[in-house]
């Protein structure tokens, strides 16, 4: 072999030297197509991962200024719920270099809501990936990141804020954690405030934030004061059915919706119903007026005694004893009297009537949280009637009470309640005749008088010309009425020589206090609600309080006996 | 051409090598004195000054023509083996392995010398082989066992990464000499089948670990993959234009270790962002394909071997490097060459590239003749 090398190399031409040079020069090209292709594969590399990293500026491709979910503002443009850029603290179990005892006892320090034992079983835990806090603020996240932990991350992400805090928390809602509308109009309006193409714009409430504000205190100051289980109030534009103010009690803080008890999430103005008892007893009334069956406000009924109704009697809390006058039913509240009243209107007329003020059906709102009413159904007899014109047997939301009112107080025109503002874009929805200008103008002066010289004196706020009406219902407890728990609610409009404003508001299980001499009724509780709110929202809706004006009482005050 | 104004010694300068190396040593000065925290001390400062030594260094070098140089290669082979000999005996043991002799004025690593050298003792010994004798066993053991006794001096020490880089230099230059293909193909085959024997029985157990992390990094429990998975963060957070000069969270904060060496590549990124990341990389690609045509334009077979050789080692110091730090490699102790603050390294590329240079100059020489 090496003598054969020897001979070629005898023969070693300048032929066969270039022939090698030339196979260096092809190993040469081949070389250079090696480095370009390692450097391509590392061009490739650093821009995948400069690509495909988390960053938290990719939210807003494009327009920097378009929020990641559409903001809720109120009728005057205060924000009720933005979106803001947040930071998120994460721990990756399998990646943590330090001890992770010492490090739960460390996270519980700086963040107590839970427990070190609980950090630490998280800290331990299969997963790749578990959230120690979200919606975390700066000053934590710099704190946690000073533990030096490599396995636990920081990420931004957007959040929810409802800068409010329980402000019309019912009416706005919140999102879910993956920022899905959950409740209210968060829910209802959840697509809208999503699609990129219409979240720029915020979503325009009917709510008045400083008008929510002062109905939320005073219906928060009764429910503790008459330790009652929950409160709900509700104040709409009678003409537009514009919603001015939605409040739920006991509150929810919709920042941190989870914490709220089942019954803090619970809204009783939409979603729950009531028997609302006598204040249904002005619609009997009308509903009679319109019909012709109350032809004056001086027409006598027989209030003598209880009545027999079915299997057993009707009574009233003020008897009588005496025949009484429409005006006198309506100033103490008479159940004798208004079943009468009930029974000659008739069944069929009186489904007729609460069908066209959508009694019989859920409310009319933008929410979903709609409650069904319940009604007698195909049990709605003589009795029925009967017992439905003082408002027992029905249940419907406070809402529905609301709506009702207005349509009673505006003219006689039920509009469906809305939760966003109407306007120049938004014109009032077209609404439908219930009642007669003419029956309209008689309930003023009428629902005046119960606050001028009834069962709802405590409503009057001086100036505002209050009228309304009380009731008390019996809670159902365990299938039969008892007389311990009541839901008390007082149905208010003002000024009631020019109605404008509904004010619905409720307890619910108000308890007896010294103050009240061991009533539990409306007249006791919820109505101071309504006097009080009605004097603090009265100036911001510009109502002018006049001692001059009233409703003209000199229509009803020829019927009520002195005694 | 055409006739210049510019004096011949400074036209004859290869102004192109020049400035990309001073480019890419001065950027790494700019992160150096980032990572170091604000701070010309204790990195930024002493790199530019050793890079301006090197390149004095490099620039005498390339007044050296090849054919002057070649009667001392082989005495230098001795000489570097002598000093690998004297590292065993006397030398500082740094990070895990016995590779570092300090002589005094310079802390040195002789197997990093070792890596130009290998090129030019081989391209000697091809260049003195007759071209007839290229496809015998002749051309084969000779350099094999010029290579094998230096790698297993550098294995012992032990430093896998030094030593797998002078055996694929080694196999680049054999690979250009004209071996036959036959060879490469079948060692590769060879090499693919004792890789998982050299994992259980060769491998010490943090190479072994090494190798486990970097193929499945979410495996590893006591966070040793941690490197990796910083490296690539630092990598992706700097996004397109980086988070600005003296901002990197992932490198001041200490997330990433060996910031101003291994891992100073994802601390510039993080700062400069891709732009930054791209610039690099454009500028040893430059470099590379430099040495490339330097290669290519010359006809010497010396000469040619031992530029695309030296080359080649450049490239494999970037291509690991970089490859290392985005998660496509395994951690290995290589550091980016120029870029990185480390004196060894430095004076490997900087010799190689005063000889690079110096061939080049020869070419031009040439070339101007026959104009």
């Amino acid at each position: 072999m090496t003598a054969i090398a020897i001979e070629r190399q005898g023969v070693s031409l300048p032929g066969q030297r270039q022939q090698t040079l030339s196979l260096t020069y092809h190993r040469l090209m081949l070389m250079m197509l090696v480095f370009a292709g390692v450097t391509t594969l590392i061009v490739a590399r650093i821009l995948y991962l400069s690509v495909f990293s988390d960053r938290a500026d990719t939210g807003a491709v494009g327009n920097p200024l378009l929020p990641a979910r559409g903001d809720i503002i109120d009728r005057n443009g205060v924000p009720l719920a933005r979106t803001i850029d947040a930071w998120s603290i994460a721990v990756h179990p399998k990646k943590l270099l330090g001890d992770p005892a010492e490090l739960a006892v460390k996270l519980n320090e700086l963040m107590p809501e839970k427990s070190a034992a609980e950090y630490l079983s998280l800290l331990k835990s299969d997963k790749t990936f578990v959230y120690l806090s979200r919606r975390a603020m700066p000053e934590l996240v710099a704190a946690v990141n000073a533990l030096g932990e490599p396995g636990i991350a920081f990420d931004r992400e957007p959040e929810r804020l409802y800068p409010n805090l329980e402000l019309a928390a019912h009416v706005v809602g919140y999102t879910d954690l993956d920022g899905k509308g959950a409740a209210g109009i968060e829910r209802a309006f959840d697509k809208q405030m999503s699609d990129p193409a219409t979240r720029g714009e915020p979503i325009q409430l009917s709510i008045d934030a400083r008008v929510q504000q002062a109905l939320e205190a005073e219906l928060l100051a009764a429910m503790h004061k008459f330790s009652a289980i929950g409160a709900a109030g509700v104040i709409m534009d009678v003409k537009t059915g514009e919603v001015l103010a939605m409040s739920s009690l006991p509150e929810l803080n919709p920042n941190v919706p989870g914490k709220g008890s089942m019954d803090a999430r619970f809204n009783r103005i939409t979603l729950g119903v009531y028997e609302l008892g006598s204040t249904f007893k002005p619609f009997t009334v009308a509903m009679a007026m319109d019909a012709g069956v109350v032809k004056s406000l001086g027409q006598m009924y027989n209030c003598s005694s209880g009545l027999r109704a079915g299997g057993f009697t009707i009574t009233d809390t003020h008897p009588f004893n005496r025949a009484c006058s429409v005006s006198e039913i309506m100033q103490e509240s008479s159940n004798i009297g208004t079943a009468q009243i009930a029974a000659q209107l008739g069944a069929e007329r009186q489904k007729e009537f609460l069908k066209k003020m959508g009694f019989l059906d859920r409310v009319e709102i933008e929410l979903m949280e709609r409650g069904r009413t319940l009604t007698p159904g195909n049990d709605w007899g003589e009795v029925a009637t009967m017992t439905v014109g003082y408002g027992h047997g029905i249940a419907v939301t406070p809402l529905h009470l609301a709506s009702g009112y207005a349509a009673l107080f505006n003219g006689g025109i039920w509009h469906p309640a809305t939760l966003l503002k109407t306007g120049k874009n938004r014109p009032v929805p077209a609404g439908r005749r219930v009642f007669s200008e003419d029956t309209s103008y008689k309930m003023r002066a009428l629902l005046r008088l119960v606050v001028t010289h009834g069962t709802g004196k405590k409503a009057d706020a001086p100036g505002y010309r209050i009228g309304g009406k009380t009731g008390t219902a019996e809670k159902i407890v365990g299938g039969r009425y008892t007389g311990a728990s009541v839901v008390t609610t007082f149905a208010g409009v003002f000024p009631m020589d020019e109605p404008r404003y509904v004010v619905v508001a409720m307890l619910d299980d108000p308890k007896s206090t010294a103050e009240t001499y061991g009533f539990h009724t409306a007249g006791w509780n919820v109505a101071p609600v309504i006097s009080k709110v009605v004097s603090r929202v009265g100036p911001m809706l510009g109502v002018q309080p006049s001692t001059s004006r009233d409703a003209n009482l000199a229509e009803v005050l020829p019927f009520i006996r002195g005694d | 051409m055409g006739p210049s104004f510019i004096p011949a010694a400074v036209a004859r300068q290869s102004w192109q090598a020049i400035f990309l190396a001073a480019a890419i040593a001065l950027s790494g000065g700019l992160v150096l004195y980032s990572v170091g925290g604000g701070s010309f001390s204790p990195w930024a400062l002493s790199h530019v000054i050793r890079f301006g030594t090197f390149l004095a260094m490099a620039l005498v070098i390339s007044y050296i023509s090849p054919k002057q140089m070649k009667p001392f290669i082989f005495p230098a082979y001795i000489g570097v083996i002598f000093l690998l000999i004297l590292v065993q005996v006397l030398g500082v043991i740094g990070g895990g392995a016995r590779s570092w002799l300090n002589l005094g004025f310079i802390v040195l690593q002789p197997s990093e010398l070792m890596k130009p050298v290998i090129v030019l003792v081989l391209a000697r010994f091809y260049d003195l082989l007759p071209a007839g004798q290229i496809r015998t066993w002749s051309a084969i053991w000779p350099a094999a066992a010029l290579t094998g006794v230096p790698t297993l001096m550098i294995l012992i020490q032990p430093d896998l990464g030094t030593a797998t880089l002078v055996v694929f230099s080694a196999i680049v230059v054999m690979f250009l000499a004209g071996l036959p293909l036959r060879l490469f193909l079948g060692g590769l085959a060879v090499v693919a089948t004792i890789i998982p024997f050299a994992y259980f029985f060769l491998m010490l157990p943090h190479q072994q670990k090494r190798v486990t992390i970097f193929l499945d990094p979410e495996t590893d429990p006591l966070g040793a993959g941690y490197h990796i998975s910083q490296s690539q963060i630092a990598i992706g957070s700097g996004g397109i234009f980086g988070k600005g000069f003296l901002n990197g969270t992932q490198s001041h904060l200490k997330y990433l270790p060996e910031v101003h060496t291994d891992f100073i590549f994802p601390a510039m990124v993080e700062e400069w962002g891709l732009v930054g990341g791209l610039f690099l990389i454009l500028c040893f690609f430059l470099l590379l394909r430099w040495g490339m045509r330097v290669a290519l334009n010359t006809k010497p077979r010396f000469d040619r071997l031992v530029a695309a050789g030296l080359t080649t080692t450049i490239f494999f110091y970037v291509a690991i490097n970089l490859m290392m730090v985005m998660g496509l490699a395994p951690v290995v102790g290589i550091p980016l060459p120029l870029f990185s603050h480390g004196g060894s390294a430095m004076l490997t590329v900087m010799i190689s590239l005063g000889i690079l240079m110096s061939i080049d100059r020869n070419n031009r020489k040439k070339q101007q003749r026959l104009v």
